[in-house]
């Protein structure tokens, strides 16, 4: 899990450098600076790569040890509990409000929650209807 | 703190258990990522049998090496002395080993009960009726809650609202009935009592979340696959069934030895999706009893074995109790 300090800052942002690289971590499992250099869609400097994996290693995000002369860096969280951080952080900052702006923001939460369930289950629905249809052409093909 | 042979033994069981528990639960824990990852390319049913295992394997090994080892090393070797003294150290650990089993046979107690307690409501309040292929008459309740769930651990019954029944067409009613059966043909209910038995690491961590949670997942992917049996009619009506009861509304909270058509809503898109895909032969049902009592027979057999070939081993492991009493 993420340290105290990263936990206590609130909802962690990470800017497109960072977030490129995360992901390269949470894919690849370990890698070092040469490695997230090379696998990134653009041409960055080392020492800018290495800056920003420093800057993820304080924040709490990556472990790293010392492997020959440099360090294998690899993620702290799984991608997954990294997003239900950040989600759980976005609900918390929505509802530390006062209480009568709280109560709208739940109703309107339920209310979109709702509708998003039902706007689901209807492309669900959608998805199945066409997989039948295709079923009983080639059925009769 | 001086104790008797017998207190002496049982804080011995509790310390060692925890000891043991501790090493093999955080050794699982810390490679539940990797094993996470081999799950994801393994068959359903295969990567929801490996990951049973993985979650009971600390307890099972840890009780295994107690009853092999450690019990008859003690009863053997050690002196009936009148008191003899227990080191903190030791002491804490048995609380330990002894707060983790509490905590697992509170976890246990709580779930039969409210399975217990859920199904005499439904044999007081519904009525029975007989479903092709269930061995026991289904309890139907009149609920307006959807429920289709295999309730219980040693004889599941299946209990079905009238809404489920009578909301869905027969090809989706099938359809759902088989994935019910192939949660008991694979005694997921049983598993999930084993699963609640298993401690966890410390007292009050939850650190297998994450495994229990794709032991779930697979366990509901391995059930589809039995129910479609690799044809994609029947995967389709499996798939309407779940959206057509997805829509009843929310299902009530049901404990956790239910096998219900609906684990968990958060999947539904995601099963969904593997149902409309081209079918995979679903293998043989996750059948755990079998491959469960034959790895305990062999584990048994070289205990047993190492103990003849070579005695001195029980005066080892004595000696390791010994260090771990003072």
């Amino acid at each position: 899990m993420m340290n105290d300090s990263a936990n206590r800052r609130g909802p962690l942002l990470l800017g497109p450098l960072e977030s490129e690289v995360m992901a390269f971590l949470w894919s690849a499992g370990t890698g070092t600076v040469r490695d997230v250099v090379e696998n990134l869609n653009r041409k960055l400097a080392y020492t800018t790569v290495m800056t920003t994996l420093d800057r993820l290693f304080k924040k709490g995000l990556l472990d790293r040890q010392k492997s020959e002369r440099a360090f294998l860096y690899t993620a702290r969280v799984s991608h997954l509990d990294w997003e239900r951080q950040r989600a759980g952080n976005l609900v918390a900052g929505l509802l530390s409000v006062s209480q009568p702006s709280r109560e709208l923001l739940l109703s309107s939460l339920v209310d979109a929650v709702g509708q998003h369930d039902v706007n689901l289950l209807e492309q669900l629905e959608e998805k199945i209807r066409r997989k039948r249809k295709e079923l009983s052409r080639r059925s009769h093909e | 703190m001086s104790l008797s042979y017998t207190w002496r033994l049982l804080c011995l069981c509790c310390a060692s258990f925890f000891v043991l528990h501790l090493a093999m639960a955080a050794a699982t824990r810390l490679s539940a990522g990797t094993a996470l990852r081999m799950a994801a390319r393994m068959k359903a049913s295969s990567a929801a049998r490996f990951l049973f295992f993985l979650r009971i394997a600390p307890m099972a090994l840890a009780v295994f090496v107690l009853l092999a080892f450690c019990i008859p090393s003690y009863l053997w070797l050690e002196p009936d002395a009148a008191g003899e003294k227990v080191g903190f150290v030791c002491f804490f650990m048995a609380a330990l080993g002894a707060a983790i089993w509490a905590l697992s046979i509170t976890r246990v107690v709580s779930a039969v009960r409210g399975t217990v307690e859920y199904l005499h409501r439904c044999e007081e309040q519904g009525s029975q009726i007989q479903v092709p292929g269930e061995p026991s008459p289904a309890l139907l309740l009149a609920d307006e809650a959807p429920v289709l769930a295999v309730a219980g651990v040693v004889h599941p019954r299946l209990v079905i609202s009238k809404r489920v029944l009578d909301g869905l067409t027969e090809e989706q009613r099938d359809a759902a009935l088989r994935h019910e059966q192939a949660h008991r043909t694979s005694r997921d209910n049983i598993k999930r009592f084993l699963i609640l038995l298993s401690p966890d690491v410390l007292p009050f961590t939850r650190a297998f979340v994450a495994l229990e949670r794709s032991w779930a997942k697979f366990t509901e992917w391995a059930a589809d696959d039995q129910a479609a049996e690799g044809d994609s009619h029947r995967a389709l009506s499996l798939a309407s069934a779940l959206v057509s009861v997805a829509k009843m509304g929310s299902k009530p909270k049901l404990s956790y030895l239910f096998s219900t058509l609906m684990a968990d809503d958060h999947e539904l898109t995601e099963r969904v999706d593997r149902l409309l895909r081209p079918q995979p032969d679903p293998g043989k049902p996750a059948e755990v009893l079998v491959p469960f009592l034959t790895s305990a027979g062999a584990l048994l057999a070289c205990a047993v074995g190492l103990v003849m070939l070579w005695p001195s081993s029980l005066s080892l492991v004595h000696q390791a109790l010994e260090r771990l009493v003072h």
